[in-house]
């Protein structure tokens, strides 16, 4: 029982990443390597917060969100104005930037060992330790915060988003400042993937630099790619599909040494696939061609 | 004057497609670019949106605005509107989506949209209802939910001019409007084209087809290989002999 | 900056302009975002490690086999993968995908098979010349030697003869070539594989040289991928002057700061391109957002 709430809370988490990282690649057509790392901002800085200077868990979630919301200007500002291509290369780049600063400076991050004994965040002095409770939590933030995102993007804003992806010429021609609008998409699509990071921490209580590598990030863009984008039932279903898959892979008894490896190969192999069969994933309204 | 070119030259590698071109285009009238393909018609309206800069010239539009330089946005906000050659609507969404766009809504600033549902939801039943009127103007009233991509290319064209009235633009950049449109359509664009400038909007139209020249245009250009080399009043330049010679054939 | 860097930075560069004269080979002539490039490189140290110390295989042998491998890895990619979905008209996005996925693919498939240990190909100490104060080990001599070579041989086949003036062709202007009536398949896969055994010879060296990891890849892709941005776009020389700048910059950065860090400055250095001079070094000043 506890082993179904576990993936039900992993869920949730991955909801909240999945949705914010729809509305860049589904919606507004940006393919972003970065999301694990905006991830990993948001888990650090809300645990550095509340081990170091006792802060309560919604300043820390917003500080979170503040330190993600920040430095995703550092890579969307250069890059978002030029061709596709180079937002790209900056999100790589910044993805790897991440993981280096995180794994390198120990001082602050503790490097590879990590950061233990993560307090559970506590409303009105009750401590939301068990599985149960946790779930409880982590739903109503998750809902939370795909309520935002879907209200963002079923408004005139997500419109022009979806303008942009069409036909960024036309959308010019119409008078939309195409360039501050990316921005602006990049900008919630970080600060919400930093509440994920948040969740993720409460919930294992222990955070390393390797939560929030290039391989997380290409997995969240599989849940993605293979759901489906530019829609609201693609992150949903894209998300069951690739939480319940290494579960599935369990049963094949794959070695544990390898099992990792065995995973990500499986991912790899998906998104060859989905590029030259079904591009529009399992259930997405956007053809990602 | 509502738009002025001064000079303008383009180079693309080593080829010049607009070569020293001056032109002036009057407000409230109706005015023609023709000549054969690559004549650098094209190119010029995406100097003037700001696709393309110019290497060397200004353009003003209404006497004090230099256009040159800006971002085609800028452009577009400052009242000139353009439709496209290839019309360019937003395949995935729907006809209503489309014509909605065209305005430059306030709830555009995701941040507004969540503080002020209220008020987005009224600007947005206000727009949706504009939006209405034009499409019912152009006549694609019950194709207002079906998407983009399923139109007929009349009917995008026509889905581009609603978006285009929608936008309440001032100088209308016109590319060929009725170039692959069913015959039966191509005297009601007319029509609306006329509106435009009985309103004292200004219009700038590429075409090929003589008879749409000269049935609207209240002045023409006539381009070669990157040059104007007539200008006048339709019957004249067709008159020409230069014209006459290397682009009708005759 | 004390000379040593300097030389280091130098030999650095070296090793980069190789893998990036291949990377931007295949992204300026086919628009190829191909990041699987990293793993072409990965690949083809593993295969010359398994070659010369596996298989006991002799230098030359070994180094023959490898290229050999490299050239068909970049074929098999560009016949199977690429081309399909250029046929098909495929977005850059969704060919960026595709690679980022076969990188995944075989990143992964390598260290399943070897592990994720850094593997060293000889332990003993290499044979060091002293240049005044600079210090340089025969292999770093070697490398340099190496890109002297290759890039000549790569800048002067591109520049001189038939099919490197097609290939520049096809950068420059793609539609035209097909109409032309040139065999784009050809050309492509000769970029592919031309491509690849740059990547793969610098590989060889740098395994000779450090040894290597299933990571490594990815390290150089980013490398490559920013020296050939900042070195200019549309402009093959480009990725040269590009790998040089991030080679002695990084060694700057060990000698001023730690060597943690050398990996923050490729990324400062391409935002501060993208912000400053976006077309690059040797790249033609122009609206990069023009349509």
């Amino acid at each position: 029982m506890n082993y179904i709430l576990h993936l039900l809370v992993l869920l949730t988490i991955y909801l909240i990443l999945s949705f914010s990282l729809n509305v860049l690649v589904g919606y507004t057509g940006l393919l972003s390597l970065a999301h694990a790392a905006f991830y990993g901002i948001g888990a650090y800085t809300s645990s550095l917060l509340m081990i170091k200077w006792k802060v309560s868990f919604p300043l820390a979630l917003l500080a979170g969100v503040g330190m993600a919301v920040l430095l995703s200007l550092l890579v969307a500002a250069p890059s978002l104005r030029l061709k596709g291509d180079y937002f790209v290369l900056a999100s790589l780049g910044f993805q790897v930037i991440v993981f280096n600063v995180l794994h390198n400076w120990a001082t602050l991050t503790n490097g590879p060992l990590g950061i233990p004994g993560i307090p559970k965040p506590s409303i009105f002095g009750v401590k939301i330790s068990s599985i149960p409770a946790f779930l409880a939590f982590s739903s109503i933030l998750s809902a939370c915060c795909i309520f935002i995102l879907v209200g963002i993007l079923k408004s005139p804003f997500g419109r022009t988003l979806k303008a942009i992806r069409e036909d960024e010429l036309a959308t010019l021609a119409l008078g939309k400042h195409i360039t501050a609008f990316k921005i602006q998409a990049f900008v919630i699509a970080c600060g919400i993937a930093a509440v994920a990071g948040s969740l993720y921490a409460w919930y294992v209580t222990f955070i390393d630099p390797t939560s929030f590598n290039l391989n997380e990030s290409i997995f969240i863009i599989a849940v993605v790619l293979v759901g489906g984008s530019g829609n609201i039932k693609g992150p949903v279903v894209g998300t069951l599909f690739m939480i319940l898959l290494p579960e599935i892979l369990r049963f094949l008894r794959i070695p544990d040494t390898v099992a990792a490896n065995a995973r990500q190969m499986i991912y790899g192999a998906l998104l060859i696939f989905l590029m030259r069969y079904r591009p529009q994933g399992i259930a997405g309204e956007y053809k990602f061609e | 004057m509502a738009l002025e070119l001064q000079s303008i030259t383009k180079t693309f590698g080593g080829i010049v497609a607009v070569d020293d071109v001056s032109l002036t285009v009057s407000e409230g009238k109706i005015t023609s670019l023709i000549g054969p393909n690559g004549a650098g018609k094209t190119t010029l309206f995406n100097l003037i949106s700001g696709f393309l800069k110019p290497d060397k010239g200004a353009i003003y539009y209404n006497n004090h605005h230099r256009l040159d330089g800006l971002p085609p946005w800028k452009i577009a906000r400052l009242g000139i509107g353009r439709l496209f050659q290839d019309v360019r609507v937003f395949d995935r969404l729907s006809v209503l989506d489309n014509v909605l766009l065209a305005e430059n809504n306030p709830c555009e600033n995701p941040f507004l949209s969540l503080l002020q549902r209220k008020k987005m939801r009224r600007l947005e039943k206000e727009n949706i209802k504009e939006a209405g009127r034009w499409l019912e103007f152009v006549g694609l009233s019950d194709m207002r939910d079906t998407l983009a991509e399923n139109l007929s290319y009349g009917q995008q064209k026509l889905l581009a001019i609603a978006r285009l009235l929608m936008g309440r633009f001032d100088l209308f950049l016109l590319d060929e409007p009725t170039a692959g449109v069913n015959p039966t359509m191509v005297k009601p664009i007319l029509g609306l084209i006329r509106r435009f400038s009985n309103e004292g909007k200004t219009v700038i139209v590429i075409e090929h087809n003589m008879m749409v020249v000269l049935e609207i245009s209240d002045w023409v250009y006539f381009l070669d290989d990157g040059m104007v080399v007539s200008s006048g009043l339709p019957d004249d330049v067709l008159r020409d002999a230069t014209v006459r010679k290397s682009y009708l054939g005759l | 900056m004390p000379s040593q860097f300097i030389a280091n930075g130098i030999v650095s560069g070296c090793i980069f302009a190789l893998v990036a004269l291949g990377f931007g080979l295949i992204y300026h002539s086919t628009k190829v975002f191909h990041i699987a490039h990293g793993v072409v490189y990965t690949a083809s140290a593993y295969v010359f490690y398994s070659l010369l110390i596996l298989l006991h295989l002799n230098l030359i042998l070994s180094f023959i086999g490898t290229l050999v491998f490299s050239a068909l890895f970049g074929l098999i990619l560009e016949r199977y993968i690429y081309y399909p979905l250029h046929k098909r008209g495929a977005s850059m996005g969704v060919v960026f995908i595709s690679s980022l996925g076969v990188y995944t693919v075989f990143v992964n498939f390598i260290a399943m098979l070897y592990g994720n240990e850094t593997q060293i190909l000889s332990s003993s100490a290499e044979k060091a010349f002293h240049f005044g104060s600079v210090v340089l080990t025969r292999i770093q001599l070697v490398e340099a030697a190496a890109f002297l070579l290759l890039s000549s041989l790569t800048l002067g086949f591109l520049r001189l003869t038939k099919w490197g003036r097609l290939i520049q062709a096809l950068a420059d202007n793609p539609q035209l070539v097909s109409v032309i009536g040139m065999d784009v398949r050809k050309i492509r896969l000769l970029i592919f594989s031309l491509g690849s055994v740059l990547a793969g010879f610098a590989a060889c060296l740098v395994a000779l040289d450090v040894g290597m990891d299933p990571r490594v890849g990815m390290n150089i892709l980013l490398i490559a991928a920013v020296a050939v941005i900042i070195g200019g776009v549309k402009v093959f020389e480009g990725a040269l002057v590009g790998a040089f700048l991030v080679g002695l910059l990084q060694n700057m950065v060990i000698w001023q700061v730690s060597a943690k860090w050398e990996h923050a400055v490729t990324f400062v250095l391409l935002i501060v391109f993208l912000l400053t001079r976006p077309e690059g070094i040797l790249g033609e000043r122009r609206r990069l957002e023009e349509a």
